[in-house]
């Protein structure tokens, strides 16, 4: 069981043409831990995500998972491997029920068979909160909901590591206590959790290392507090302050 | 109100063990009309298969239908192969080519996946017209004359059935799931592990087979085609039209699409021959803008209640 | 003679051109692949014929009509019909406008039967001889009003308010709000203008080739052709293309055969789609 460098992204460099949405950037996971990525709008941190599930083939540089690099992995192998992602923008399958959604990294991000894959799902949604919302579609539920929905089908696939994008945005205190609650549980679990976040009450509270990234560049690393203080940080925020 | 599921399989089987017994007592035009019409649900059925599953649109899989219909016709006219395996070979090649075609047009999206199929199609059209020595070329393949009308009502409800049975099948297993959630999202069902280049390829060779087999009994049924015969783009438009007016990606969808429209066009064509296709113009129109979901999902929202 | 074989290519060349930008122009900002496109195309050379014909009108004086009448044809189309599936699926608005086609071409097969027709003036035959090089003054006429109404529409789009804004949609919906337009006007005003152009580039087709209630297929192939070549939704790009159409059609024909043009052209067409869907600018719209 590697708990050191359970995901390590080397010096990953990403372009889009002339844009350089990442630059040599370097992370380190270790196993259990909950870290954040903070940074002004455009600068990678999707990317970054998009890279280490798969989505993108960096320039340069590596993505090693547990030893193996997995840099230019399909998406859905680096799923069933044991890292799932959550989108900023969430992508439900609008005509399949919740639970048939959640069926879905049931059945092939852990492989299970149609019958365990409905019991798992039944109790994935259990654990977020949607149980009573099984038979439904996601058009018929509340944006909350659908942020919860994704998260679980995440979960479904048996995730070692989990990648979360800004699964915060737009909810209420009230709400946002709820998901965090549900993240501290998710992580009691044995989770790993990797997550961008905009909300920074969230990050502060929940987080045990924050990284920075600014125009696809890392430029801070560190427990919450040392980050919150960083002048650099402060700069490429441009008067964001932990409140 | 909810039909229970029993009476659903009681009214399917009904129809079957009807269908099967009705030419005992219909013949000449008739039977030759729901022949027809079992190749449109084949056909619509064949595009429902991809289309209203992984919501790929192909614009061009008419090339699978007149690729069955050249290879059966090419094995049995040149090479003297017997009806079955000639037609059996050219609907494993439609399916292969198929799965040969996906792989670099399936990483293309939504529009120019339609469009680089039609472009396929158009292509394969002009390439039986110039390669002349084997497929007759604008002259057409002449295959030998076999009049019995029984034999094509029961092959084509035959393919009808094993048509229908694939699309239950889409419905109820696993691979099906995987294909509607391509259909829905397909980056997020990557993401959750779906190796969706491989589904993708697998329902659209599926889907290819099935036309294949539809287009090698055309040969035979009709014994004379050509390249604008079998890779006209208005029959993939009526086979889109038909699974949409039905009612994409649903196992009824097909059938009702394709009988409807089948009947509408055969009285159309004996009344009015030149605005048949203005009233399948406005069909598809009036599909697209108000009932998109078909007729399967019209009935559907009315009339029972949904969760 | 290759040098007239090229110059032919050239000078159709210039006039494909024409064809396609009101095509990519719709796809550029609507995002949608305009079936129709064909019949507007048809619409204007018959606008042209019958102008001709009925009224004697000279057809290069009646192309301002054709503008007009195509713009308001299409401006209407998209407000009342196909505006109503513009955050639908792209399949949707691919099923609307092949239907929408499908009318228009039959109808038209109705009123108008399936004669082919030609508009020829007096001065139809006459031509320029310049170093052993024969050009037909039509040909030469249609290219340069061809490659006006391409350079016209590419200054409105970058010089004028209204072409801002459409400007500014094709790169997001919000774009046209953040110039104080609705979106559904910048569509409708687009389409109109897609339409038009189209139709003008069919009244001058009509002066050298057949005009008959089907010929919008090909030309719509020669479109996709064009602007996936080209770039989808890259004005430059589909001038290009169109020059890279024209001569290739010249040259296949002269020294293939003429069959071989569609194979051809579908073998490009694919394998562009395939390596290289941005065009050979890579400045075409892929998503």
């Amino acid at each position: 069981m590697i708990l050191i460098g359970l995901l390590k992204v080397e010096r990953v460099t990403k372009n889009f043409g002339d844009l350089t949405a990442l630059d040599a950037v370097d992370v380190t996971l270790d196993k259990g831990v909950i870290l954040g990525m903070i940074g002004p709008n455009g600068s990678g941190k999707t990317t970054l995500f998009n890279v280490i599930s798969g989505i993108y083939t960096p320039a340069s540089g590596q993505v090693h998972y547990r030893g193996q690099t997995i840099t230019r992995k399909r998406p859905h192998s680096i799923c069933r491997m044991g890292i799932a992602r959550t989108f900023q923008v969430v992508l439900p399958f609008s005509q399949m029920t919740v639970l048939e959604n959640v069926m879905i990294g049931a059945l092939y991000g852990s492989g299970l068979s149609l019958r365990e894959a409905k019991e798992k799902g039944i109790e994935v949604l259990e654990f977020v909160g949607l149980k009573d919302k099984i038979h439904t579609v996601p058009d018929n539920i509340t944006t909350h909901d659908r942020r919860r929905l994704e998260l679980a089908r995440a979960l479904s696939t048996d995730p070692e590591i989990i990648l979360l994008d800004e699964t915060m945005a737009g909810l209420t205190p009230t709400e946002i206590e709820e998901v965090l609650d549900l993240l501290r549980e998710v992580n009691k679990r044995g989770i790993t959790i990797f997550m961008v976040e905009h909300i920074m009450k969230a990050v502060m509270t929940l987080c045990e290392k924050i990284i920075v990234l600014n125009y696809g560049q890392k430029i801070a690393e560190g427990a919450p507090q040392e980050v919150a203080e960083n002048e650099e940080v402060i700069k490429a925020y441009l008067g964001d302050r932990y409140v | 109100m909810k039909i229970p599921v029993s009476a659903k399989w009681w009214a399917a089987i009904a129809l079957v063990i009807l269908m099967a017994l009705a030419p005992l007592r219909i013949s000449g035009y008739s039977l030759r009309f729901i022949t027809f019409i079992f190749m449109w649900i084949g056909l619509a059925a064949s595009l429902n298969l991809l289309t209203g599953y992984t919501g790929y649109l192909d614009f061009g899989h008419v090339a699978f239908f007149g690729i069955g219909a050249y290879i059966t016709g090419i094995l049995m006219l040149k090479l003297g192969i017997p009806f079955f395996p000639a037609m059996f070979i050219g609907a494993i090649v439609s399916g292969i080519t198929a799965v040969v075609v996906g792989i670099p047009t399936m990483r293309l999206k939504g529009a120019y996946f339609a469009i680089g199929m039609l472009v396929f199609a158009e292509g394969l059209k002009h390439v039986a017209l110039e390669l002349d020595g084997i497929t007759g070329g604008g002259n057409g393949l002449s295959l030998p004359i076999y009049t019995n009308y029984v034999f094509f009502y029961y092959i084509m409800f035959s393919t009808v059935l094993l048509a229908i049975g694939i699309t239950y099948w889409f419905e109820r297993s696993k691979f099906g799931l995987a294909l509607m959630a391509i259909r829905e999202a397909e980056l997020a069902a990557e993401v959750s592990g779906v190796n969706t280049f491989y589904c993708k390829l697998i329902a659209f060779g599926i889907s290819a087979f099935i036309a294949g087999i539809v287009g090698g009994i055309y040969a035979y049924w009709m014994s004379f085609f050509y390249p604008g015969d079998v890779f006209n783009v208005l029959t993939t438009v009526h086979m889109i039209i038909m699974a949409f007016l039905g009612g994409a990606g649903t196992i009824l969808g097909p059938i009702i699409g394709a009988t409807f429209l089948a009947a509408i066009e055969e009285f159309l064509w004996a009344e009015f021959k030149y605005t048949y296709l203005i009233t399948v113009g406005f069909i598809v129109v009036v599909v697209v803008l108000y009932i998109p979901r078909g007729i399967v999902g019209l009935i559907r929202e009315k009339v029972f209640a949904r969760s | 003679m290759f040098a007239q074989v090229l110059l032919n290519g050239v000078l159709i060349g210039g006039i494909y051109a024409s064809v396609a930008v009101g095509f990519s122009l719709i796809f550029g900002v609507l995002r949608i692949v305009n079936i129709v496109h064909g019949e507007f195309i048809m619409l204007g050379a018959f606008i042209t014929y019958w102008l001709y014909k009925l009224m004697g009108i000279d057809p290069f004086l009646s192309l301002p009509l054709t503008f007009f009448c195509l713009y308001i044809f299409g401006f209407l189309l998209q407000r009342y019909v196909i505006n109503k599936i513009m955050e639908a699926p792209e399949i949707m608005s691919l099923l609307l406008t092949f239907g929408l086609s499908l009318i228009i071409a039959n109808i038209a097969l109705l009123a108008w039967k399936g004669d082919y027709r030609l508009v020829n003036p007096e001065y139809a035959g006459a031509h320029l001889n310049l170093a052993s090089l024969t050009i037909p003054y039509i040909r030469l006429s249609t290219f340069l009003f061809a490659l006006v109404s391409v350079a016209g529409l590419q200054l409105f789009l970058q010089r004028t308010d209204i072409g801002r804004a459409i400007r500014a949609t094709s790169q997001s919906k919000d774009g046209a709000r953040l110039q104080g337009v609705s979106p559904a006007l910048i569509y409708a005003i687009t389409f109109g203008l897609g339409a038009a152009v189209a139709g003008v580039a069919g009244s001058l087709l009509s002066l050298s080739f057949s005009v008959f209630p089907a010929m919008g297929g090909d030309y719509l192939l020669f479109s996709f052709f064009i602007v996936v070549v080209g770039g989808m939704g890259h004005l430059p790009g589909a001038l290009a293309g169109g020059f890279i159409l024209g001569i290739l059609q010249s040259l296949i024909t002269n020294y293939l055969s003429a069959g071989l043009t569609y194979i051809i052209m579908f073998c490009i067409l694919y394998v562009m789609l395939i390596v290289r869907p941005t065009g050979i600018f890579g400045k075409g719209i892929v998503e």
